[in-house]
């Protein structure tokens, strides 16, 4: 299996960022991800939508990555948003009981939507 | 695919995961930091820390951390450590000596009679506390650190990086294959009669590549190929795979998907060897293009692929299966024979002869076909029957 390398981008929303991750989420270059949301939490952002749909394979080393992200939001009572995930992934982390956790979406819109309005 | 099912190949991935850590080009920071995450992403903590023991001073060495306090971690005694199980993980509980750095769980690290240093584990994301089989991984991947580590401090004495990996290497493969034998049994024992199937195939692959001049890597990826190629069959009924009446067109169907679902499952894992996944994959294609499940043809079957078939087939015609009584080993070689071209590959048959040969003339220290072949079998008569086929495939 080859690897891609990976890279994080993200913007802004109202009050809430978005972050997409690209590529896999397999290797020590996910701490820029962990790095990414860190940024947006020094700078006062509570909810935070990870939009996967370009990261389609993750593993113990990601997983790892993800865990500190919960950790660091649940830190400032903070809200994550997954979207675009999947099934891959949804399944893995729902086998590792990380969805109750995060809130789910299909799509980074309806995570917006919800964030913005409180309800889907 | 049930829960279970699922979390075991997580835990396999996870094991895959560290041995690709420990074994990349990274520097040793870089490695040390992959392998903790790899842990806390493998047992969903948010607290984990890897420790050094420092003989010199008698101290612990923090080598990677994250989530609890340095001076916690401080306060750790290293003689408390080292008078628990070596490479046993420990659930601290109360104890009131090891609580004090804070951590859930506890794996002093060894290496034969030379303390390492020690794993340590806490906040547990989930819900439920560390179960026994969390422990009994834990045991695996505290064993492999331990080696790991020490190799480092040797390796610091040796500088020798290219022995070092060496070296690593060749303890990850111990792993590897100890999980995958674990695995392997798991799919042998859905299936009275396949018993050991794996293992043998795996045997007979490594074998032929090894005469076909493959390297020791390839090799490996072989083997580890052997081992899984009916690992799809984890997800199909036993009482399907038991079945002693012939299948019906709908049941044969179910059993044809296992080698889509072994590819599914093996595609997961991130295996240090080409190809694995392929192989598993098209272990019942054919040359005539009348195989499954894709009905490739002969041009996009890789001598991998070849040789898995053929080794397969080989042990499947020898062991005896519910519906039918196992055949003596000529009229397998035959059978191998008569169907050279639309089946089996020219190349692959004239090589799986020669070590055959080899092996029943004792020209070969460790024989991989021989020890698993009926004991009643006639031996010259075979290598009669052999000698015959190398000759007859020699000639162009
Ligand atoms: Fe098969
Ligand atoms: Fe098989």
């Amino acid at each position: 299996m080859k690897s891609v390398q990976f890279s994080v981008a993200s913007r802004r929303e109202g009050d809430a960022a978005i972050i997409y991750p690209k590529g896999y989420l397999n290797n020590l270059s996910g701490e820029n991800l962990v790095i990414e949301c860190g940024i947006y939490i020094g700078k006062g952002i509570t909810k935070i939508v990870v939009n996967f749909s370009e990261t389609d394979l993750i593993n113990s080393i990601g997983i790892s990555m993800l865990l500190q992200i919960i950790e660091d939001l649940r830190n400032i009572k903070g809200t994550i948003c997954c979207t675009n995930m999947s099934k891959l992934l949804r399944d893995t982390f729902e086998m590792l009981g990380l969805m109750q956790h995060m809130l789910v979406f299909p799509v980074e819109s309806d995570a917006l939507t919800y964030l913005k309005t409180g309800k889907l | 695919m049930s829960t279970e099912l699922k979390k075991a190949l997580y835990n396999i991935s996870a094991l895959a995961d560290l041995g690709q850590a420990i074994t990349s080009e990274n520097n040793f920071h870089e490695k040390i930091q992959s392998v903790l995450y790899v842990i806390t992403g493998t047992f969903l903590a948010n607290k984990g820390a890897l420790l050094f023991y420092d003989k010199p001073t008698n101290k612990l060495n923090t080598l990677a951390q994250k989530g609890f306090a340095p001076a916690d971690l401080d306060r750790l005694n290293p003689e408390e450590l080292m008078s628990l199980g070596r490479n046993e993980s420990y659930l601290i509980g109360d104890d009131p000596v090891l609580t004090v750095a804070g951590a859930e769980i506890l794996a002093p690290l060894w290496v034969r009679d030379e303390f390492i240093g020690a794993l340590l584990l806490s906040g547990k994301l989930t819900v439920g506390p560390y179960t026994l089989e969390d422990l009994e991984l834990l045991n695996v991947i505290a064993n492999q650190i331990a080696i790991a580590l020490n190799n480092h401090s040797l390796f610091l004495d040796l500088s020798d990086k290219l022995e070092e990996n060496r070296r690593l290497y060749e303890e990850m493969r111990h792993i590897y294959h100890g999980t995958l034998q674990a695995f392997a049994a798991a799919i042998d024992a859905k299936d009275a009669y396949t018993k050991n199937h794996s293992h043998r195939v795996a045997k007979y692959s490594a074998a032929i590549a090894r005469e076909l001049g493959w390297n020791e890597h390839e090799i490996e990826g072989m083997y580890v190929a052997g081992y899984l190629h009916d690992v799809g069959k984890l997800a199909i009924s036993n009482t399907l795979l038991n079945k002693v009446t012939p299948f019906t067109p709908e049941e044969r169907e179910e059993i044809r998907k296992h080698s889509t679902l072994s590819h599914s499952i093996t595609a997961k894992i991130k295996f240090p060897w080409k190809n694995v996944e392929d192989m598993v994959w098209h272990h019942h294609e054919r040359l005539d293009g009348r195989g499954y499940p894709e009905a490739l043809a002969q041009e996009s079957l890789s001598d991998g692929v070849r040789i898995l078939s053929l080794a397969d087939s080989f042990d499947a015609m020898t062991s005896q299966r519910p519906y039918r009584e196992k055949m003596d080993v000529q009229s397998a070689i035959g059978e191998l024979r008569k169907n050279l071209e639309s089946q089996f590959d020219h190349k692959v048959m004239l090589v799986f002869c020669k070590v055959l040969d080899k092996e029943i003339k004792g020209e070969l220290p460790e024989p991989d076909i021989l020890p698993h072949l009926d004991r009643d079998s006639d031996l010259s008569v075979i290598s009669t029957l052999l000698e015959g086929i190398i000759v007859e495939l020699s000639t162009p």
